[in-house]
């Protein structure tokens, strides 16, 4: 009976006991729901266009944040040191779809994802040779994202919401609508979509593929840029940004791996369930740090009834 | 194609005869010491300035004396990324030549812990690993001076108590840690001080997909409204910890961390923001000591360093404590050579080095590094020397000393100590005993 108290009706008294705390776990669950939704884009951008599961997007984050702080240490104002990552960013692109994606066009999915596997290495390798692997400092202020906090009183109560992580949540929506916008309105769009639903019919009309997917895995590359930016504003710049991709998998997993609004809604989901449920239930209950795994269940739960995801196509093959 | 022919025979003789010399030749020139390091990873921010003191003062060594003794030493890393996995790959690939396993995790310790018996080579985990790892009569080959992290759970709670462990009676105290063996080893010692001094541990672990995320974390902490927080974190977890303290406004003067959450790189972060946030610690840096200038001259500025210059690397608390962590092995092959008469002392008679050390003041001030580690001697029985601690505090700029030597409540600890080592070698049995050490 107590059990069914502690999961039934505590948690939900504890949420009406104290409103503004669960305003403030909304609020957490949001921004990290938005940062789970950025890095599950980049990943879906790049399987639309080309079907490659892209293993190396987590490091790409590490990669373009420790640039954007590294060109900054070495004396470079930050409006420029920007631009400048944005530049190594597309030079990546490039290289990758020169060196390693063109010489593996046809060759089997597991191949190209293999591929991504030795770029995360190259990419962990190079960027520890460059920039070394302490902790570095964001160059928050230098890029005009405020650092103070909005503090209110709700209910009697205390919720502070964190500018940066303000500006964060801000930044995404921009982002996420540009990318829409540029997916959907725009011709070089329209190429991605179709290369994303028909690579032989997309090439027979003239779409170049190699131009694409340098386009794409440069889209991947500015997203990875602000992702790094918004993560290492919390916590600081090092290679431990790159574990977080591995929270982006339970989000396309329950979004679908091609769509893009699925990457957002999952991202945004997860992220406010796992917190939800970690604070009511997890550390209650289980001893905490529920969000380990909270979102590989949901994810599993939803692939039990929806195998292509929430939002994902669903393939059927005859043989 | 004759030529090619050729040519591979002869490389493959040459390559076979390096194979076959280069231990023989090692054994009497050079004295190998491998380290599972960790330099990339989720953790490297904390391993890299701890292994490029560790290289240094070998370097120094060799640069300056000509080696110990007139012996080079060969330091090698293998890299880990702190992944036990990969950290037991690179203990295989080591160990033929190895005089010395130094794990640097205490995931990977607890794997090659079975092994040091069979293998017969001495595990240095310095300041981490199993903490009843003491109990040298069961773990003969495993050695954690100059503290263990029990040693650092007690004094932490000496420290919050103002010496009256009694005072935390009603009191609750957060215990934020890594969900790691790591993170979980003073589990033990800190449920049965709770239990006996009646105060309520509310432990809150950190996943490794959470350590730069938080929140969840501290809004528990909000919730519950601890006294203190006593943190064992790794890596990334410290500086997430602290930018979360920072944000949840928790007076940092309740913080308390283990002396791997006392990096200057993490609280660079946060700057004035993580004033009067404390760690205890077993070293303490001191820039202007004969041994950092010999460091200075002989490997820093001779460019054979890998520190970063830029970040004041060379006078961080981790830099200097990997120093520390060489200086102890090197004593303790110092001591084998001396006793044993020989040039390169084989692991087994390096673990009656390791278990002979005795760095007090005056061998601490003779070796150019007074005040900066804490003095200790270790045994037969006693595979940690137990010295103690200092606290350190961060000003808003960098670590400063903030309390005498601490001791740890030994009376208390090593009760457990031993009943923990009896249960581990139950567990494992047949486990050999040295029933020639006497306590």
């Amino acid at each position: 009976m107590e059990f069914l108290n502690n999961v039934l009706v505590k948690p939900f008294a504890d949420m009406a006991a104290a409103p503004d705390f669960l305003i403030q776990v909304l609020w957490e669950g949001l921004v990290g729901g938005v940062l789970y939704a950025l890095i599950a884009l980049g990943f879906v951008l790049i399987y639309k266009s080309s079907r490659i599961f892209n293993f190396a997007q987590g490091i790409m984050v590490v990669f373009a944040a420790l640039t954007l702080v590294g060109l900054h240490e070495r004396g470079i104002p930050a409006y420029l040191a920007l631009p400048l990552t944005l530049a190594v960013m597309f030079v990546l692109a490039v290289s990758i779809e020169r060196v390693v994606l063109r010489p593996l066009v046809n060759q089997p999915d597991i191949i190209l994802f293999m591929a991504t596997i030795g770029i995360t290495m190259f990419l962990i390798g190079f960027g520890e040779l460059i920039f070394g692997g302490e902790n570095k400092v964001m160059i928050t202020e230098q890029l005009m994202i405020p650092t103070g906090s909005f503090e209110f009183e709700p209910f009697g109560g205390f919720v502070s919401i964190e500018q940066k992580d303000l500006t964060a949540v801000i930044g995404a929506v921009i982002l996420v609508a540009a990318l829409l916008y540029f997916l959907n309105k725009s011709k070089i769009g329209r190429a991605i979509r179709a290369l994303g639903d028909d690579h032989q019919a997309a090439l027979s009309v003239g779409i170049s593929l190699s131009t694409i997917w340098v386009i794409v895995w440069f889209i991947a590359g500015v997203i990875a840029l602000a992702t790094g930016i918004v993560w290492g504003a919390r916590a600081g710049v090092s290679f431990a940004l790159e574990v977080i991709a591995f929270k982006a998998l339970p989000v396309l997993m329950l979004g679908g791996l091609e769509s893009v609004m699925g990457a957002i809604i999952g991202g945004l989901a997860i992220g406010i369930l796992e917190k939800v449920f970690e604070i009511y239930w997890g550390q209650p209950l289980l001893g905490g740090n529920t969000e380990a795994w909270f979102a590989y269940m949901l994810a599993l739960l939803v692939l039990l009834f929806r195998p292509q995801g929430l939002f994902g196509e669903k393939i059927i093959e005859r043989v | 194609m004759k030529a090619l022919f050729k040519t591979a025979i002869l490389s493959s003789a040459l390559a076979l005869g390096v194979g076959l010399a280069g231990p023989v030749a090692a054994q009497d020139d050079s004295i190998y010491i491998p380290n599972l390091a960790y330099r990339t990873g989720p953790f490297a921010s904390t391993g890299t300035p701890l292994m490029n003191g560790q290289r240094d003062y070998i370097m120094m060594l060799n640069e300056r004396d000509g080696g110990l003794n007139g012996v080079k030493l060969q330091y090698d890393e293998c890299e880990t990324g702190y992944n036990t996995e990969k950290g037991m790959e690179c203990y295989e690939k080591t160990k033929a030549r190895a005089v010395v396993t130094q794990p640097w995790s205490t995931g990977i310790t607890l794997q090659v812990l079975p092994k040091s018996n069979v293998d017969k080579i001495p595990i240095l985990a310095a300041g981490y690993g199993f903490s009843p790892m003491s109990d040298g009569k069961v773990f003969q080959w495993a050695y954690n001076p100059p503290s263990s992290y029990w040693d650092g759970a007690s004094m932490i709670l000496q420290n919050i108590s103002g010496g009256d462990l009694a005072s935390l009676k009603g009191k609750k105290i957060a215990f934020l840690h890594l969900d790691h063996p790591f993170g979980k080893e003073p589990l033990p010692l800190l449920e049965a001080m709770a239990k006996k001094h009646g105060f309520t541990l509310v432990p809150i672990p950190v996943g490794l997909t959470e350590m730069q995320n938080q929140s969840a974390q501290w809004l528990q902490i909000r919730r519950e409204r601890p006294d203190f927080v006593i943190m064992w974190g790794w890596g990334a977890m410290n500086a997430g910890a602290i930018t979360e303290a920072v944000k949840t406004k928790y007076p940092m003067n309740q913080f308390v961390g283990v002396w791997w959450s006392g990096h200057d790189g993490d609280m660079k972060l946060v700057g004035d923001a993580g004033k009067g946030y404390r760690s205890i610690s077993w070293s303490v840096p001191n820039s202007e000591s004969g041994l950092m200038q010999d460091i200075k001259k002989y490997v820093v500025d001779a460019g054979k360093s890998q520190i970063n210059q830029g970040e004041g690397e060379f006078d961080s608390v981790f830099y200097q404590r990997g120093l520390m962590i060489s200086l102890m092995l090197v004593e303790g092959i110092k001591v084998a050579q001396d006793h044993f008469d020989v040039r390169a002392p084989n692991p087994e008679q390096l673990r009656w080095g390791l278990e002979n050390i005795k760095l007090d003041e005056a061998r601490l001030k003779e070796l150019g590094a007074d005040g900066m580690l804490v003095p200790f001697s270790t045994s037969c029985s006693n595979h940690t020397g137990h010295g103690g601690g200092w606290i350190l505090e961060w000003d808003g700029a960098k670590f400063v000393k903030a309390s005498d030597l601490l001791q740890p409540d030994r009376a208390e600890i090593e009760p457990l100590e031993l009943e923990k080592a009896k249960e581990y070698a139950d567990a494992n049995a047949p486990w050999p005993v040295n029933e020639e050490c006497k306590m």
